[in-house]
């Protein structure tokens, strides 16, 4: 899982492309014609996108970076702006390097001379009403002057401006693809250099694709064998749920659009007790409203998959911003006590696997999954890798010995849930108290497999019994499920990365993977060392293997995006040791940078500790 | 695996025995139900039932079948869930008017509105009676309960004009006194193609709200020569205040949630190649 043996620490290539204007603008639409015209190519490409929650107006942009080889996260600082408006030019010129390249439209932005950037005045906006007679082609025109800046090829760039526009019309697309020529002769008319000439790069190979994690989700539950969704849009998730909407009919698969999250949550534990797979995708507020449901599922032991595309909280908070603000309530939120697996997946590519893995547990240890996204994942775009289709291996529903592994590129089973033998029908027991927990669930339709799936406490055939010594025992059953979860993700590879070594520590989990992955190669370029470990289970956690990248430490530091620390405090509370916090709360993900600059405090210290002890 | 050979006797659980109060009016409704099934010959394993929390929720309980007893009010999207993806299946499902008017109230608008093929069996006894005697939605104004110890200060909601008023496909009410209406109601709506509802008086001996001497008192069958096809002469007998009308208030036959599903699996096959769909993600 996003292991790398060694990591490259240079690349070649490496531009960012930031587009800031106002939400409405088009600046999505051009980030993204430009993104995935890349991603074309043989190069890498990683998106990041933060908009207002409004339709209309407000600071929007999209960040793409461009690379040779794979990459971790957005980049800190950029190589490129396009300033569609004052307040884009405003807000985003901090972060544009020394030497960068800034487009600007004059009649809307003055900016500061005095500052060391290539400025290109280009006034796009004029450029459109004089092209296709109304400003809001300028995005196009950006497109064009893009395509001037970075050799991309018009034949590409026309056929993704049909596919995105063809539906509203022959005359829209013409005037799309004039608004392109526009812009792409205005900038070499005001003597803008080419950076590089991606038209002379070799075509991207076959098997790759270019997904958000929200598609990934989509497209990993569809993998995975599920053939059921029940959904309510909800921010940023929606787009998981328009995916299955999509494609589930198509490999004969349903989804059903319901009245709440409540509602969709129990439409999916209906049909899961009907046999089939099932997902539901939210936000924190839907989370909030499933968990009666939640816990219901734990009591009838029911498999489902729920997905929780973290937004800024509490409340309705930031509904298109970041935030890793549900971990607790993800792990506790329960009225009585109700096993269930909680997973973060680090980026694109792992959110398709990590969703393949939420569906094999689910079934084999019949209880929910909840699936820990964000919205800087759920909405970024980035190049994956498709797996090999042909290793793709089924495990039968009887089988209750195989070792499920980690689904990855290269091997992925597909868990269903075991069912009873003609044996155990003879005298069926639904919720029979095994050795591991788990008992075969019947299929409805089934003759003599019949039983009650009760939320109220019940024995081993599924009948009502609230005798203290039942209760123990059945709840005791319950969470003999977790603990086979729990040896079994000892029994994973070690999720640490960097010298064993060394004392400073480091540790995240869900989307900042990348940003620390990067924060840790630039303090290697200093001379810094850190260890790293970044669980992708974080509940139940991998206890026995944090304990041992814990052990010689001096320095932890744990890194999330929330202000009050909730995975710091479920790790000093596990774990009973004192991490340096740092935390980031503003809906924006952690940059490289920030994470490095962390370090490197943490380094200095260290360092005046050797001193001193020395 | 065993196979059934000879017909079903009974269709309710032999292990497990109600735990309703004696003369409570669920009997009746468990009776008639089981009846329906046999004469429906139903193979008990094709059978499901859902039922939320009250005495109603038990329903799922007491028979041999695959039931699920889920969370206050959320039955009816749950067994929605169960029969979107499980046709085959005969899916019934129960509530009281606690569950299914107070909590669960909104969801019925939405299976209504998927029309999906299923029995929703509604239980009023004008009371909470698992909990002990507090104020449901068909409480009468000014009655007193444990929560309303001055008197209810609430409307009773008329169920019927809402059904109505959702558009449900099947509407029908009779008491749980009425056994030969109730399997004869029954028996029409779980063989009605869509949404059916089967809203049921079952009086309360120990909250006695609506005791069996008012409920004769104010049920009369709609007319002989009435016509279920009309919806506003529904309305006219659903809004009546001299008397309960019982019987069948509303039929339409119209396409249900399975075969709308089926349209989008046909219209989903042709719309695209595989080589298309992946240069979606390209």
């Amino acid at each position: 899982m996003g292991k790398v043996s060694k990591p490259k620490l240079k690349s070649k290539i490496d531009f960012i492309i930031r587009v800031a204007g106002e939400g409405g603008e088009g600046v999505m639409s051009c980030g993204e014609l430009f993104a995935k015209a890349v991603a074309r190519t043989s190069y890498h490409v990683f998106t990041f996108i933060t908009y207002p929650t409004e339709m209309k107006g407000g600071y929007a942009m999209t960040q793409i970076r461009i690379k040779d080889i794979t990459i971790y996260s957005m980049g800190s600082f950029v190589d490129c702006l396009v300033a569609f408006n004052q307040e884009a030019y405003d807000k985003s010129s901090p972060y544009l390097k020394e030497g960068g390249i800034l487009i600007y439209d004059p009649e809307f932005t003055v900016i500061d001379d005095s500052k060391n950037f290539i400025n290109y005045p280009i006034p796009f906006s004029k450029i459109s009403v004089d092209t296709i007679g109304r400003p809001l082609g300028k995005n196009v025109v950006v497109l064009g002057i893009l395509s001037h800046l970075y050799g991309l090829e018009h034949p590409g760039l026309e056929k993704l401006i049909n596919d995105r526009y063809g539906s509203k019309g022959e005359k829209v697309v013409a005037g799309n693809i004039k608004a392109l020529k526009a812009g792409a002769s205005a900038a070499k008319e005001m003597g803008v250099t080419t950076v590089m000439d991606l038209s002379k790069s070799e075509a991207a190979a076959e098997d790759y694709m270019f997904i958000s994690g929200n598609q990934a989700v989509a497209l990993g539950a569809i993998a995975a064998g599920c053939r059921f969704s029940a959904g309510y849009p909800l921010t940023p998730s929606t787009s998981i749920f328009e995916t299955l909407s999509k494609y589930l009919p198509l490999v004969g698969g349903k989804t059903i659009q319901m009245e709440d999250e409540i509602a969709a949550i129990s439409a999916i534990i209906g049909a899961s007790f009907g046999g089939e797979k099932v997902i539901t995708p939210t936000s924190g507020p839907g989370l909030q409203l499933m968990a009666e449901q939640m816990s219901l599922a734990s009591m009838l032991e029911l498999p489902i998959v729920i997905v929780d595309v973290q937004r800024g909280g509490p409340s309705t908070g930031l509904p298109t911003k970041t935030e890793q603000g549900d971990m607790k309530f993800a792990v506790y939120g329960s009225a009585g006590e109700s096993p269930r697996i909680i997973l973060a997946p680090t980026g694109v590519e792992d959110t398709f696997y990590q969703t393949i893995r939420a569906f094999n547990l689910a079934e084999k240890y019949q209880m929910p999954v909840i699936l820990l996204t964000d919205q800087s994942i759920g909405y970024r775009k980035a190049t994956v890798k498709m797996p090999n289709f042909a290793k793709i291996f089924m495990v039968d529903k009887y089988d209750r010995k195989t070792k499920v592994k980690i689904p990855n590129a290269e091997h992925i089973d597909l868990v269903q849930r075991q069912i009873p033998t003609e044996e155990e029908l003879l005298d069926y027991k639904r919720y029979k108290d095994t050795k591991t927990g788990i008992s075969p669930v019947a299929r409805p339709g089934t003759p003599e497999g019949q039983y009650l799936a009760t939320g109220l406490e019940h024995d081993e055939y599924g009948k009502t019994n609230q005798e203290p010594d039942n209760h123990l025992k059945m709840s005791k059953k319950r969470f003999r499920k977790l603990d086979e979860v729990s040896k079994a993700f000892e029994k994973n590879p070690i999720e640490t990365y960097g010298d064993p070594n060394v004392r400073i520590g480091i540790m995240g989990w869900g989307s900042t993977e990348g940003a620390i992955r990067e924060a840790r190669y630039l303090a290697e370029l200093e001379g810094v060392k850190i260890r790293h470990i970044h669980p992708h289970t974080i509940s139940p956690l991998p206890e026995r293997q944090i304990s041992k990248f814990l052990h010689r430490l001096k320095h932890l530091i744990i890194v999330e995006e929330n202000l009050t620390g909730q995975f710091a405090h479920f790790i000093k509370a596990k774990f009973g040791v004192k991490p340096i916090e740092v935390h980031k709360c503003e809906g924006m993900p952690f940059t490289a940078d920030e994470i490095y600059n962390a370090i490197m405090k943490v380094a200095r210290i260290a360092d005046e500790d050797n001193i001193t002890s020395s | 695996m065993k196979t059934i050979s000879q017909a079903v006797n009974t269709y309710k659980s032999k292990s497990i025995k109600p735990v309703w109060c004696p003369g409570c009016g669920d009997f009746g409704v468990l009776a008639a139900l089981d009846k329906t099934f046999k004469a429906l010959e139903f193979k008990p394993e094709e059978i499901a039932i859902i039922s939320g929390i009250g005495c109603s929720g038990r329903f799922s309980h007491y028979f041999n079948s695959y039931s699920l007893h889920g969370t206050h009010g959320r039955a009816l999207p749950t067994a929605t869930g169960l029969k979107a993806v499980r046709p085959d299946l005969h899916v019934i499902t129960i509530g009281g008017d606690g569950d299914g008017l107070s909590i669960g109230g909104g969801h019925i608008a939405h299976a209504a509105r998927k029309n999906v093929n299923l029995t929703y069996i509604i239980l009023d006894n004008n009371v909470y009676g698992m909990t002990k005697g507090q104020s449901s939605p068909t409480t009468p104004l000014e009655y007193n309960t444990n929560t309303a110890p001055y008197g209810v200060y609430e409307e009773a909601l008329n169920p019927i004009a809402m059904f109505l008023s959702y558009n449900i496909g099947y509407i029908a009410r009779t008491t749980s006194t009425d056994m030969k209406s109730m399997h004869s109601i029954l028996t029409e709506a779980i063989q009605h193609k869509g949404f059916s509802l089967v809203y049921i008086m079952s009086p309360c001996v120990t909250y006695s709200v609506l005791p069996y001497s008012k409920l004769k008192d104010i049920v009369k069958p709609l007319p002989e020569n009435y016509d279920n096809s009309d919806k506003m002469s529904a309305f006219k007998y659903a809004y009546s205040d001299e008397h309960m009308y019982t019987g069948v208030f509303y039929k339409e036959d119209k396409s249900c949630l399975e075969e709308r599903l089926q349209t989008v699996f046909d219209l989903a096959a042709t719309s695209k190649t595989t080589s298309e769909i992946m240069t979606e993600f390209k």
